[in-house]
């Protein structure tokens, strides 16, 4: 009997595939390296209940099968895929928003709500839940959860996991446990050790999170944009110091290079963007008087730095601003036409103070390797998003890009930074994690065999470094030959 | 193919998968079977052929992709290169044979089909067929619920020409591209210059020409009424579009050239009134790109194809009579998603007095219709048109609008089912009764 027809027998409501060409749509997620390297499980399980999740963990470490959890595998780490075969437990089908508590100002969900759906539900109540990953319209509130997801307001309210109160948890034994006290609606606590921090940002390598309790807060009643232009990275960096100096707390500080601008530029001519190495979006909420004194009042501090400053708050005026931002994504392929964004090296943070430092080695080492790198990124905390552009057909290319990704890891790290500051390290940043954390990997290493003895959770994530079928080029020394990638299919 | 990023923003606009929740019937998952497909990782098994013919090709995943990959153009070359592969018994094969190769490819045919359409209405004999029961077969009851009642007059092209009942124009023929996807500027120098007689053709259709000809006489009229002098060119017929979606590219462009060889007379806007039509006539010169001897005729027809929404500015009808009551405009994917026109369909609903425009949840989410998708894939058909009409209703319109013949049928079947006294019209239907003298 195979691992599908098992489960089969085990399973009520849920639901098992395992014909190919199925499987092979579970093969990947949006990282570079599962593209390079897709990987079918042996089996899916598309969960609905978290029975069914509990007998599948059973099942599991019974038989010692690898279970990968996955909400809308939208990652860009290789953290939602079964690297080494088994079985791919699917949890965007529970999707239901179980209750909203207005009166507790928490939400209880499944962890297959997708954020867009979460927060429009939320909005008819006047409420929110503030962590936005960007990638909305598909991120699922686990996926966010699993990855500690920050996003564009983090600067003001912090990582998913400021947000998540309490989780239901079904262990690697089948057990299902709740952190943040059972049955409890307290909004905060000092009950012993914080497994629901424990769980979130572990990318399944613990346990699957089943159920989540999230903190919400009202809907902020105005927004206001300033957008500042700048001539050099480093007069961008001073503005941003010069703000936080201010008084001022934005809600979000966004950073979008030269090649960005340019490319916004060809995307959308009419807006007529100015050459300039970096833009600024700063957003500032609240009550509308005070929106409009912190847009007047970042104007007035950056001012000495930009070529020139805008704010608005007029809704429409607004998104027509946000639409630079969230053009850029799409955009910067136009710098390069048949060339794909490759997302491998995408999501460093470094110290605030180093940003202007940091964005011109990441264009030396895009000069140095002939890879287009448009980088933007959340300039508040730190965090950057080099999009680097590529002839995915050109296997020199692919070599290439593997190496620049390799540099900008180590750049990070060098500048006192981490290799992933929201996306998470799944198999893709794996190789850095003795690096990152020297000793404290270990400590890691034992909390995961105390939870997971078997070592059957999301194998080839955070802890150890993933088999691949290609060599990946770590570590580099510049000049190194290439090695060829193979696609084993 | 290659453009595919596979980040997933794709999935929530899919019908399918909002259906399932399976990634197999989603747009990323299609995108990435047909490559394993393609590069040699998969077989093509049964399975992997129901989830690519399961795809509506309504487009909603090309409206949101950020890398551009454009799921229509993909899905016709994967239908033809996958049909022998499907496994057909002979009598849809004939079927098959008999609806693409010969009813659609001749005009006199089709309409000869639709008179007997007509007579069977007409003459009892639809009367006896449901007594009787003949109907029962599996499928033949949906798709003659779906019929519409033939009008005993049909619109048949034959090269003539309409005189514009506006003596002298105002500006009114501005023509807007798409909600700004397509580049701004008129590359088929259309726009009008605001004097007397503007020429456009119109696009006659081969369902709309004959089963629903009163639709295409409203958008003569309403033509004329705004000004344009309006030519309807002989010897077109089918888009192709239903070819191309069901697997067979030769027929689709065979049918291609014909129309583009029609218009070829003619010069001006090309209107349509079917948003599925419109979809595939934009997309000729795609189609015809690496076609030396086509490619730059194919570029030119397609440059000047426009639905009716786009070449009607609010304000340019002279409106005579109102509307009163709740009126829900039904997005037609091949509009929303394909053509990328939502705004000025509302606009031109606005114009009409007493309309009060609701809109509805999920409202880019296919009703189900796509084509003949409701015959071939019967069951998710349903269930979109279902929850389609649950999120109508829940607007309590005394109307609904749209502007393509699959959404109108496919939502009036639904309404009549439900024993539902809310109407379903064609936006040129609703046009010229305001407008009539």
């Amino acid at each position: 009997m195979s691992v599908a027809d098992d489960l089969r027998q085990l399973l009520t409501a849920s639901r098992v595939l395992d014909a190919p060409a199925e499987l092979r749509t579970y093969a990947y997620d949006a990282s570079f390296l599962t593209q390079l390297a897709p990987r079918s499980p042996d089996a899916v399980v598309i969960a609905e209940t978290v029975q069914d999740v509990s007998a599948v963990m059973r099942y599991a470490n019974a038989n010692r099968i690898p279970v990968t959890p996955r909400g809308a595998a939208s990652g860009q780490a290789a953290g939602a895929v079964a690297l080494t075969g088994g079985i791919v437990l699917a949890l965007n089908a529970m999707n239901q928003i179980l209750e909203i508590d207005t009166a507790n100002m928490q939400a209880f969900c499944e962890p297959g709500v997708v954020h867009a759906q979460l927060n429009a539900a939320l909005a008819k109540q006047r409420l929110i839940f503030p962590p936005d990953p960007g990638s909305s319209r598909m991120a699922t509130v686990g996926g966010m959860a699993s990855t500690n997801a920050h996003g564009m307001r983090a600067v003001k309210y912090g990582p998913t996991s400021a947000w998540v109160l309490g989780l239901e948890v079904v262990l690697p034994d089948g057990q299902i446990i709740e952190t943040g006290s059972v049955g409890s609606r307290a909004k905060q606590s000092s009950a012993g050790l914080e497994l629901t921090r424990l769980i979130v940002g572990a990318e399944g390598t613990l346990g699957v999170i089943t159920r989540l309790r999230l903190k919400l807060m009202p809907i902020p009643i105005a927004r206001a944009i300033v957008v500042g232009l700048f001539d050099a990275l480093e007069q961008a960096g001073q503005s941003v110091q010069a703000v936080f100096a201010s008084g001022v707390g934005p809600s979000a500080i966004e950073i979008l290079d030269e090649r960005c601008v340019q490319a916004i530029n060809l995307y959308r001519p009419a807006m007529a963007l100015p050459r300039v190495e970096a833009l600024l979006l700063f957003e500032v909420d609240g009550n509308p008087p005070g929106v409009r004194w912190d847009a007047e009042r970042i104007c007035e501090v950056i001012g000495p730095f930009a070529r020139r400053t805008e704010w608005s708050d007029e809704p429409a005026r607004i998104s027509a601003l946000w639409e630079a931002r969230s053009l850029v994504g799409a955009a910067v392929g136009m710098l390069r036409p048949g060339s794909n964004r490759a997302y491998c090296g995408e999501d460093i943070c470094v110290p605030v103070a180093r940003i202007p430092e940091t964005l011109r080695a990441v264009q030396e080492i895009s000069a140095r390797h002939r890879i287009p790198i448009a980088t933007y990124g959340h300039i508040g905390g730190g965090g950057l998003h080099p999009g680097h552009l590529i002839d995915g057909r050109d296997a020199d290319e692919i070599q290439r890009v593997l190496r620049v990704a390799d540099e900008i890891h180590l750049l990070a790290l060098r500048m006192g930074g981490t290799t992933t500051g929201e996306h998470g390290v799944g198999a893709a940043r794996a190789p850095y994690m003795a690096q990152e954390h020297g000793p404290a990997l270990d400590v890691m290493r034992r909390l995961k065999r105390a939870l997971d003895p078997n070592g059957i959770m999301n194998p080839g994530v955070i802890f150890d470094t993933p088999a691949l079928p290609f060599e990946m080029p770590l570590n580099a020394p510049v000049g190194e030959p290439a090695v060829a990638p193979i696609d084993p299919g | 193919m290659l453009a595919c990023i596979r980040c997933g923003l794709c999935l929530t606009s899919c019908p399918t998968y909002v259906l399932t929740l399976h990634e197999s019937e989603g747009p990323r998952g299609r995108v990435g079977m047909a490559r394993a497909v393609a590069e040699g990782h998969l077989q093509v098994t049964p399975d992997l052929l129901e989830h690519e013919l399961n795809c509506l090709v309504c487009d909603a995943c090309s409206a949101v992709c950020p890398a551009g990959v454009h799921m229509d153009p993909l899905q016709v070359v994967l239908r033809s290169a996958i049909e022998p592969e499907i496994h057909r018994s002979w009598g849809e094969r004939l079927l098959r044979r008999l609806v693409f190769s010969w009813l659609f490819m001749d005009m006199a045919r089709f309409r000869v089909l639709a008179r007997l359409l007509w007579l069977y209405q007409r003459s009892g004999v639809r009367w006896l067929a449901r007594r009787l029961r003949v109907l029962d077969l599996p499928g033949l009851a949906e798709a003659e619920r779906l019929l519409p009642e033939v009008p005993r007059r049909f619109f048949t092209p034959r090269g003539e020409s309409y005189p514009s009942s506006v003596r002298r124009r105002s500006a009114t023929a501005a023509v807007p591209a798409g909600d700004g996807a397509v580049p701004a500027g008129d590359p088929a120098g259309l726009v009008s210059d605001g004097d007397a007689g503007s020429q456009v053709s119109i696009f006659a259709g081969c369902v709309m020409s004959t089963a629903l000809a009163d639709i295409d006489r409203a958008t003569l009229r309403v033509l004329l009424r705004a000004g344009f002098t309006v030519r309807n060119p002989a010897e077109q017929g089918c888009c192709g579009a239903l070819h191309a979606h069901g697997g067979d590219l030769r027929g689709a462009l065979a049918l291609a050239r014909s129309c583009i060889s029609a218009f070829e007379g003619s010069e001006g806007p090309i209107v349509v009134n079917s948003a599925g039509c419109g979809a595939m006539l934009k997309d000729y010169a795609h189609h015809f790109r690496s076609e030396p001897s086509w490619a730059e005729r194919a570029r030119a027809f397609a440059a000047r194809v426009r639905d009716l929404s786009e070449v009607l500015s609010p304000g340019a009808l002279p409106v005579v009579h109102g509307v009163d009551g709740r009126v829900v405009y039904q997005d037609a994917c091949h509009l929303l998603h394909a053509q990328r026109i939502s705004r000025q369909p509302r606009e031109l609903l606005s114009c009409v007095p007493g309309v009060e425009l609701v809109e509805i949840d999920e409202a880019a989410l296919c009703c189900g219709s796509a084509g003949i998708y409701n015959l071939t894939n019967p069951v998710q058909s349903r269930q979109l048109q279902q929850r389609k009409l649950d999120h109508i209703l829940a607007a309590e319109p005394s109307l609904i609008v749209t502007a393509n013949p699959g959404c109108l049928l496919q939502l009036r079947a639904g309404l009549v089912e439900r024993r539902s006294p809310v109407q379903v019209k064609h936006l040129a239907e609703i046009l010229d009764e305001a407008s009539a003298p």
